[in-house]
């Protein structure tokens, strides 16, 4: 086989319905003198079908697509505090613009390894850290499923990158410290499903690389794995199986449906970044994939955080009486009960159901306030589910803090502090 | 094809999943009584019920329904206690001034009337105070509330 890899890349130069065609011969040849037991090690034909499946469970839509732009044609720009900015490419099969001309093992190379052709150092941006948990096989039918898009011409924007992370090569030693896992073999003494649940969770969904914190070196810091972190100003919420910081108090039914649908009834819904994920990744899904994804995370060792921490409490439900004796309060009943009612209740969609939602109390109201200045939105079986943001529209940063003090105190337990300034402090961060 | 129950009758509407039910409402339907106010959810002119209770057409889009009931200030029933209760009381205390918000502010009335039929002050304001009216009818809305709730001792 290893003599193939080798035809292989020799032939990379070739034009591909050719290369194609004697590879193809090639491989059929070979078949037909490997011994049975190791005939599962030859290529098998790309299944498209796979391909698109796991393009959505490693979400390359949300990251490969600018805002409102043709998808996967890139240009979303990431913007990282002291490094500079740098945009998505395009990964449309288009010759020059996008990834047409890269062969398959440059492809997996680019996924897997970070390695783009011609030997050019992938940003960590990417998470082939992740993705290198995938296996050959499946990368290539992602390969696959991309080769079928329509080709986009569209230019991807040069990064600005600020030296010295502007010299590439250096990435060579951050892949030392915290670079790419091989792909894992199946543990044998686990479950298939809790295999399948952690390919999912660490390598193609690469939730880690949200929900979990960062070494000085921005490696992820496999110690406190999946135990919560900051990003883009929301916090990612600790996975671990901790019962009060953690999952842990979740059943796995209401997990489920939250990774499915973005909600959960006494857990809120995804906002933010989470809200692209569920929109465009984990709600297609199967039932079965969601489910090993629960057994995974169930297994994960618990790991207590102070900022993830909620002890709600939930006001009546019905339409009961709003205390109105606050500013906060009145602007609550004129401002949001009108979506998110009196007791929190969604109004006309479980989607604005508030109660229970680590939103509304961990580390001091960090995604409500996220969510009262920035607004967020889900791409739903139901359609697009929207929360607007409520910056400009007359109320002042006063009266969100307000507003975000109500909530903290009507429906958890949360001592709110210095709201005004974390209002402040997000929509300069916007 | 989508089919909504409204008012008690059945419609088959093709528009796309996303619509607002109110642009269904008024545009397909041509059932006009449901105004548009500010199409966010933040003034109630929209108010109609779903299962009862008093939800928001301009941001409610049709695929979320399903089956549930929808009714609109078209299909309430006139002999209905609760209706007619509020009816008599809307005439007695002469609460219109414009009257652009009241299809909302009735609507919302008869939802709370119906959980709560002797509402307090408190539970008025809290039903109501995301229906907005510029005229600034509220304390005549507040008082009939208590009208209609009084009728239906």
């Amino acid at each position: 086989m290893r003599n193939l890899m080798h035809i292989s890349s020799f032939l990379s130069g070739m034009p591909r319905a050719l290369c194609g065609a004697l590879v193809g011969g090639v491989i059929g040849a070979a078949t037909m003198f490997v011994p049975a037991p190791h005939a599962h090690a030859t290529p098998l034909p790309p299944n498209v079908e796979n391909g698109r499946y796991l393009t959505r469970a490693a979400d390359c839509e949300v990251c490969h697509t600018a805002e409102g732009g043709t998808p996967y044609a890139g240009g979303r720009a990431f913007s990282l505090p002291g490094i500079g900015v740098m945009y998505a490419p395009n990964i449309t099969p288009d010759k020059t613009a996008g990834i047409g001309a890269w062969t398959d093992e440059q492809f997996v190379s680019a996924v897997r390894k970070g390695v783009s052709p011609h030997g050019k150092r992938l940003y960590p941006a990417m998470p082939y850290p992740a993705y290198a948990r995938m296996s050959d096989k499946d990368v290539r039918d992602i390969r696959a499923y991309l080769a079928t898009l329509p080709p986009s011409s569209q230019k991807t924007p040069a990064n600005t990158i600020h030296f010295p992370f502007s010299i590439r090569s250096l990435m060579v030693f951050w892949n030392m410290l915290n670079g790419p896992a091989a792909s894992y073999a199946d543990d044998p003494a686990q479950s298939a499903e809790w295999n399948r649940g952690r390919y999912l969770v660490e390598g193609p969904g690469h939730c880690g690389d949200c929900h979990t914190p960062r070494t000085r070196t921005f490696g992820l810091d496999s110690s406190r794995a999946l135990g919560g972190n900051i990003i883009n100003g929301w916090r990612a919420y600790n996975l671990t199986s901790d019962r009060q910081s953690g999952l842990g108090a979740w059943s796995d039914a209401e997990l489920a449906q939250y990774l499915s649908t973005g909600h959960a009834d006494g857990h809120g819904t995804a906002t933010g970044d989470m809200a692209d994920v569920v929109g465009h990744s984990l709600r297609y899904l199967s039932a079965q994939d969601i489910h090993a994804m629960v057994v995974y995370l169930r297994s994960i060792p618990p790991l207590h955080t102070a900022e993830d921490m909620l002890e709600g409490t939930t006001p009546p439900a019905g339409d009961a009486a709003l205390p109105q004796n606050t500013r906060g309060a009145r602007l609550y009943a004129s401002t949001c009960a009108g979506c998110h009612m009196a007791d929190g209740t969604g109004r006309q969609s479980s989607f604005a159901t508030i109660t229970g939602a680590r939103s509304l109390g961990a580390d001091n109201g960090r995604n409500l306030v996220q969510v009262l200045v920035q607004g967020s939105g889900m791409q739903t079986a139901t359609g697009v589910q929207i929360m607007p943001h409520f910056v400009g529209g007359g109320l002042s940063d006063r009266d969100l803090a307000d507003i975000a003090s109500f909530v903290m105190t009507h429906f958890t337990t949360a001592t709110p502090h210095n709201m005004e300034q974390a209002v402040q402090d997000a929509k300069r961060a916007n | 094809m989508l089919s909504l129950n409204i008012n008690g009758q059945p419609h088959q509407v093709d528009v796309d999943p996303d619509t607002p039910l109110l642009w269904v409402l008024r545009d397909v339907l041509g059932m006009n009584a449901t105004k548009f106010g500010c199409g966010i959810a933040q003034c109630g002119a929209c108010t109609v019920h779903m299962n009862g209770r008093a939800v928001r057409a301009c941001n409610l889009p049709v695929g979320l329904i399903g089956e549930q009931p929808i009714s609109t200030l078209e299909g309430v029933d006139p002999t209905d206690p609760v209706v007619k209760a509020v009816q008599a009381a809307w005439i007695a205390l002469d609460v219109v001034q414009c009257g652009y918000c009241q299809p909302g502010q009735i609507m919302a009335a008869i939802a709370l009337l119906r959980t709560a039929p002797h509402p307090t002050d408190e539970q008025i304001d809290s039903a109501l105070s995301a229906n907005l009216c510029r005229c600034g009818t509220y304390m005549r809305i507040r008082a009939a509330v208590h009208h209609a709730a009084g009728a239906l001792a």
